[in-house]
């Protein structure tokens, strides 16, 4: 169901993705009225400047974060931090359990329970109570980041190991496959495209995490900058902050996505076909042998 | 663990369904026994930070301190309820509303879709300062929280499901000669209505997190400030106790929409469909007679 939303946003993202320039620039020149005209409002009293900062005072709020000040850059570096190790961690703990118990059916029905309550819980809402146990630091970050991107791969991994045909099983079987071979070249196959959907999941919520943790309590980070900022109602610099996390957000999405093609090549055809091609080039030699 | 399943492994799957039932739910039951009482000695053996996890006893007494004894958890409860049920539905109508627009107009769906794409890539949660700051500490920037971060799930689903439309589907409505009203609302809208609601289903969630992620935030009121609250003064006990009404919030949110998908998506669901298709013959079935 959640992977059915990854999915879609993908559609979504690609179907708009295929404009040309025209397009492009009709889109930039609404962008930059809608800018002007917010501008102008601003400028003549319909907004008040202390909420709703000026597209300008962005503007050069950006280059003070960036360039003169360069403040930004360190609390990015941290947050930054925070979500890498916290998703490798977290995924790779979430995909291993998942594993080890996906091989056994019993186990699995006797976690269900558990997991339908852990789905309904709101991961970040463990936040008070890892940041009571871990303390202010980086640490207590890294481990909300762990726990909200383990619980996404750790589902979809048990549900993608469940979901194996039982014919290909009985297939497998048939051909002397031993457990191992089984694992390797028919479960785990079967369980990737929602293993990625999962990881997928759980990079999306992992920057969310990291910057809820740093609201909570924290001193540096992306999310601490912000709430300072937002704290003393200097709005653009907040923008600024947060226009900086959409083009992570962004950068996130894009390269999860370009992973979950080359790692899961199977779903899209023409990947598919590519594939296909690279292999028998590859395999040509032994094709070739068998016959001789 | 698995030790302990392998011994309940005698499966009752003759015999009436209540019983399969409670022998389920006996197995059940004596694996959370297991394990509960694994946990405490854990616990008292010093094996397990009391602080990190406290003890099921903690815990239990934590659940009857806040049900029973002090009974502070229903208001709480019910704010929160409030926040992420009225977050959801603006977000969701919003959502709903923007897609069928899309839907309709290309022209619309093409200047609109970048922008909801956008809020896509943003982690919603880093707007919470900034929502504090323009809607203040009230329930008010909670429930437009929780209405940002489930407007994308809705819409995007919304909008999938209003375009990708059987083409022989559409095809025949086309020959039988169907304005395109009857089309939007025979055709279009039954076949989005299940991934509407699959969206929902996960904006429903998203809500709840976005209101407590505020409360976590800013707020006076609320299980998030609950279990902020008791987080803080380390009574690890009571704040898991609040964490699991959390759980139980976002279950009985997520039992609602499911309640309504079943009214509403009656198709999908072969008991429903027969029972609805029964009750619409009994309507009309002085139509057929007179045509007869």
């Amino acid at each position: 169901m959640a992977d059915q939303a990854t999915t879609n946003a993908d559609q979504l993202a690609k179907d708009d993705r295929k404009t040309g320039i025209g397009v492009v620039a009709t889109h930039t020149a609404i962008f930059l009225a809608l800018m002007g005209l917010w501008e102008l409002a601003a400028r003549g009293g319909l907004l008040d400047p202390l909420f709703f900062p000026l597209p300008s005072d962005i503007v050069v709020s950006f280059y003070r974060l960036y360039i003169t000040q360069a403040n930004i850059w360190w609390h990015l570096g941290m947050t930054m931090t925070e979500v890498a190790v916290g998703f490798v961690a977290g995924s790779a703990l979430g995909i291993g359990l998942a594993l080890i118990v996906g091989m056994f059916d019993r186990v699995r029905r006797y976690l269900k329970p558990y997991i339908v309550i852990l789905e309904a819980t709101p991961r970040i809402a463990i936040g008070p109570i890892v940041i009571a146990a871990f303390g202010f630091g980086w640490t207590s970050k890294t481990v909300i980041v762990m726990l909200v991107c383990f619980f996404a791969p750790f589902v979809n991994t048990l549900n993608g190991m469940a979901s194996v045909d039982d014919e290909e099983l009985a297939m497998m079987r048939s051909m002397r496959a031993s457990r191992w071979q089984t694992f390797t070249k028919l479960m785990l196959p079967d369980a990737l495209p929602e293993i990625m959907a999962g990881l997928r999941l759980a990079m999306a919520s992992a920057l969310g995490g990291a910057l809820v943790a740093e609201f909570i309590s924290a001193n540096e980070g992306i999310g601490v900058l912000l709430a300072q900022y937002t704290g003393t109602l200097n709005m653009a610099s907040a923008f600024v902050c947060v226009f900086t996390l959409t083009g992570l957000g962004y950068l996130i999405f894009r390269s999860m996505e370009a992973l979950d093609r080359y790692i899961v090549f199977w779903t899209d055809r023409d990947r598919t076909e590519v594939m296909g091609r690279v292999r028998a080039a590859k395999w040509k030699g032994l094709v070739k042998e068998a016959y001789a | 663990m698995s030790a302990n399943t392998t011994t309940a492994s005698t499966s009752g799957r003759a015999g009436f369904p209540a019983m399969c039932f409670a022998m389920a739910a006996a197995k059940h039951l004596s694996v959370l026994a297991v394990i509960i009482i694994v946990w405490e000695g854990a616990s008292a053996l010093g094996w397990i930070d009391t602080i990190l996890l406290p003890t099921p006893t903690e815990i239990g007494r934590g659940i009857v301190d806040l049900y029973v004894t002090n009974r502070q958890i229903y208001g709480h409860f019910l704010i929160t309820f409030y926040e992420a049920f009225a977050g959801f539905l603006i977000g969701a109508g919003v959502g709903i509303a923007i897609a069928v627009g899309s839907a309709l107009s290309r022209r619309f769906r093409r200047y609109v879709s970048p922008y909801a794409v956008i809020l896509n890539v943003t982690p919603g949660l880093a707007l919470t300062p900034i929502i504090i700051a323009w809607f203040g500490f009230g329930y008010s920037s909670k429930i437009a929280l929780g209405a940002i971060v489930s407007f994308f799930p809705v819409f995007v689903n919304a909008l999938i499901g209003l375009t990708r439309i059987d083409p022989e589907m559409d095809e025949m409505f086309q020959s039988l000669g169907a304005t395109r009203l009857q089309c939007f609302f025979k055709l279009q809208i039954p076949e989005a209505l299940p991934l509407i609601f699959a969206g929902f289903k996960i904006a429903i969630t998203t809500a709840l997190v976005g209101a407590v992620v505020s409360e976590f935030s800013q707020g006076t009121a609320g299980i998030g400030v609950l279990m902020q609250r008791f987080a803080f003064s380390l009574d690890m006990g009571s704040a898991i106790a609040a964490l699991l009404s959390m759980s139980l919030l976002g279950l009985l949110l997520f039992t609602i929409i499911e309640l309504c998908d079943v009214q509403v998506v009656f198709w999908r669901r072969e008991a429903r469909r027969n029972e609805v298709s029964r009750r619409r013959q009994q309507r009309w079935a002085h139509l057929l007679k007179e045509k007869n």
